[in-house]
């Protein structure tokens, strides 16, 4: 071979070595975690339960899916919902604050880093235990849904709050300076505006996020749609499991679609 | 008019932005400022408005001397010098006339600032600067979808609300293909003649700024190589502006 | 909206030269008043009272204050089900990501071109994203029984059905010129997948999947509470035993194990992008 291309040919990043090295690490992790496999119990009584639930969501209880009533999935999901946008809301309300004094560019960097410690260690409880904490301060029910979502909200919601702070563009600033603006002026028209779509859009997203929260909350009696369907399971209630199921799956794929609908209007218009 | 007598500027990290400039800028001039980038051209333009201060010397605006502005005054000071910037500074996901009346603002009563509430006339007195500049049809739509060439029209009528004396513009049209920034060149001509307005422009294109100004100013290092009028400049004359001398390898458009 | 137009008429405006723009009625009060009504109908529905919320919360700080000093003579039984949990998540995500790689692939109409098989592919993340995790653990712990399997089934679903949805978007918006070119040497369609489109997505792929990783310990977190195994467990019995202190410990656990967690995936996916 030409003495130069062959030169050319060593220079080649040798890589197989690294590539080599990650594989190996990820077998080792998998074969290592492997063992949480082992508490599998399949029985026959498993299985026909699964079929039991597939069969439920077939033939759902039709009175429970389009009764009405504080007991009927209509209620159910309204209930649910109002617990995500109520959660989102006074999230964000607590959020907003948050934000402003977590943004490298508004606050001294120490600032940042506790406020965003704390951002943190709010973001790791997990929602269950706000449930159980917040049922003490509301009494039971759909307020403290509320508050456990607002609470959970807060991490998500400032951290992509933050990122929006950080993105300002300073120039419009300058242009409203150069205007003749007082501060006052330059926060209303400068900054509000480049925000608050922004934010609202992802106050959007978070709500989806919430909506599914929201489902669950009901394991702990913080209200919404879960409760219920925890019953009916623990009462082998398969029909009833598959009407809230119904319930549940168009729920989520509704707002879904039109948070989506929403966040395309307000990014582009 | 705009007199500076022994002008110069210091930035803080010691970087000599201006060196000892001395010139009038009379009511109702077109100029275009050329020079290479970081020659001091933005720095020159942004002391007019005193969004850099100078160091040293005396720089007057209509006979008043602007480094003795503080507060009010400097912002009242600022309604008068309007500023167009290279990167349009729209806020893009409000409509066009909303983004034109914030050059209305600082006029306004607080309540009314803190509401959004803008009286018919502010809106007609948006409307017609955006008529000024051919934008009229485009008042009520959000400014993120417009092209580069429409967003600094809509700067440029911003800036034209606010009915300033003097025109200050900091490389208007680099960000723009050479057919729009003719087109907004135009608009530039246009105002200066039939508004009769001082018009500042920064242009690292010199064969726009021959075309569209009647005064050139050739700056290099900090300091005015050239100030006269466009009949005077001479490929001679460009050389030393941007110093092809040196061996550098600056490409003159 | 044309209802609502008809309903407030455009405003008119005449310039100095005889000119006329009309402007929309502003949707702001609709907007508005759509927002008081479900913010009203939330706040009956919820029972939501910030007089209650003031008065009484000084009880969300009694039990907070309680799960301090967290009890650390409890760790060493934290430590197991803290590492079930990591390869709960581990595994589940290792799996979930591996196939959503074939499922995004026929979801993605660029790459596959059967409108049939994109619909199938999609509906099938689409019911796997909507089922909450948490519900789809409690129903694995009814099939599979008590335990980590069933966690691991139920993150599995979760990452897959996520994985696969920013996937199959990634890929619908990847660069498909090099395949093309492929395509016309003579090449077949999976032997130019692998060498065009493969290296553009491998980054994301790679870097969505660590993404899903990092989110799952902290979901797993919770997963014992239906009895699917992992930290859940013991946090859900020592709350039930009103251990708060032992709960303390679970939770700075906890949080020590997702921070390290993070930063180290953070690292790896700034490294990969």
């Amino acid at each position: 071979m030409n003495k130069k291309l062959e030169d050319v040919l060593l220079t080649q990043p040798k890589r197989a070595k690294y590539y080599i090295t990650a594989a190996v690490l990820v077998l080792a992790m998998l074969i290592w975690s492997s063992s949480a496999l082992n508490q599998m119990h399949v029985t026959s009584k498993g299985l026909s339960i699964g079929w039991n639930i597939l069969e439920g969501i077939i033939t759902p209880d039709t009175t429970l899916l389009f009764g009405g009533g504080d007991s009927g999935v209509a209620y159910l999901i309204l209930q649910t919902i109002s617990i995500a946008f109520l959660g989102t809301i006074v999230g964000a309300f607590i959020a907003v604050p948050l934000s402003f004094i977590s943004a490298t560019n508004i606050v001294p960097k120490p600032i940042v880093v506790i406020t965003r410690f704390v951002i943190m260690a709010i973001r790791t409880v997990p929602s269950l235990v706000y449930g159980l904490m917040f049922i003490r301060v509301t009494g039971p029910g759909p307020f403290a849904g509320v508050m456990t979502l607002a609470v959970v909200s807060i991490g998500m919601i400032s951290k992509l709050f933050i990122e929006t702070i950080e993105d300002l563009d300073s120039g419009i600033l300058e242009s409203l300076d150069a205007a003749g603006s007082t501060l006052f002026q330059k926060i209303r028209y400068g900054v509000l505006p480049q925000l608050s779509s922004d934010f609202i859009s992802i106050l959007a997203y978070r709500f989806d996020m919430n909506l599914r929260e929201a489902t669950i909350l009901g394991l702990v009696g913080a209200g919404g749609i879960g409760a219920p369907m925890i019953f009916a399971m623990s009462g082998y209630e398969w029909h009833k499991v598959g009407a809230i199921l119904i319930g549940l799956f168009i729920l989520i794929f509704v707002i879904e679609y039109l948070s989506d609908k929403l966040r395309q209007y307000l990014l582009h218009g | 008019m705009i007199k500076f007598e022994h002008v110069s500027k210091v930035y803080p990290n010691g970087v000599k932005g201006l060196q000892d400039i001395n010139l009038e800028i009379e009511d109702g001039e077109f100029v275009g400022i050329i020079g290479m980038s970081g020659a001091g051209k933005s720095t020159f333009i942004r002391t007019i408005n005193r969004l850099n201060s100078i160091t040293e010397g005396k720089l007057t605006v209509d006979n008043i001397e602007i480094s003795h502005l503080k507060g009010k005054e400097l912002r009242r000071f600022r309604r008068k010098v309007g500023m167009i910037f290279q990167s349009y500074n729209l806020v893009p996901r409000i409509s066009v006339i909303r983004n034109v009346m914030s050059s209305l603002v600082p006029d306004m009563s607080m309540w009314r600032v803190a509401l959004g509430l803008f009286s018919k006339e502010d809106k007609i007195r948006a409307l017609e600067a955006l008529d000024r500049v051919s934008m009229l049809d485009k008042s009520f739509v959000r400014t993120d979808q417009l092209s580069g060439g429409q967003q600094q029209r809509v700067s440029l009528a911003r800036t034209l609300a606010q009915n300033p004396s003097v025109l200050l513009a900091d490389e208007p049209v680099a960000a723009l293909d050479p057919v729009t920034a003719r087109e907004v060149m135009d608009d530039f001509k246009r105002i200066n003649e039939e508004l009769g307005q001082t018009v500042l422009i920064n242009i690292h294109h010199v064969d726009l700024a021959l075309d569209y100004a009647k005064r050139i100013i050739g700056i290099r290092a900090g300091r005015v190589v050239y100030d006269g009028p466009v009949a005077g400049v001479t490929q001679e004359i460009l050389d030393q502006i941007y110093a092809k001398s040196e061996g550098e390898n600056n490409e003159v458009v | 909206m044309r209802w609502y137009d008809k309903l407030f008429k455009p405003k008119k405006f005449t310039l100095t030269n005889g000119k006329t723009v009309s402007q929309k009625f502003t949707r702001a009060p609709l907007i508005l008043l759509l927002l008081l009504v479900v913010l009203i109908i939330s706040v009956v529905v919820t029972g939501f009272s910030l007089p209650t919320l003031f008065t009484n919360f000084t009880q969300f700080w009694i039990v907070f204050a309680d799960l301090f000093p967290p009890k650390w003579s409890y760790f060493p039984s934290v430590w197991q089900p803290l590492i079930d949990t990591i390869k709960m998540s581990f595994f589940g995500s290792f799996f979930g990501a591996l196939c959503a790689l074939p499922l995004a692939i026929l979801s993605a109409n660029n790459v596959t071109n059967s409108r049939v098989v994109n619909l199938v592919a999609r509906f099938v993340l689409t019911i796997m994203r909507t089922l909450p995790t948490l519900v789809a653990a409690l129903i694995a712990t009814y099939i599979f029984g008590l335990g980590t399997f069933a966690g691991t089934v139920a993150i599995f679903i979760f990452s897959m059905s996520f994985v696969g949805k920013q996937l199959f978007e990634y890929i619908e918006t990847v660069n498909m010129g090099a395949y093309e070119a492929l395509i016309a040497t003579g090449a077949n369609a999976p032997r130019s997948f692998v060498t065009t489109i493969f290296p553009q997505i491998l980054p994301t792929y790679l870097s969505t999947s660590l993404f899903a990783f990092e989110g799952n310990v902290r979901y797993a977190a919770i997963l014992g509470y239906v009895g699917a195994g992992g930290i859940g467990m013991i946090l859900n019995q020592k709350i039930g035993w009103r251990e708060f202190q032992s709960v303390g410990m679970i939770l700075v656990s906890l949080f020590v194990a997702v921070v390290l967690i993070e930063t180290l995936s953070q690292q790896l996916r700034k490294y990969l992008s």
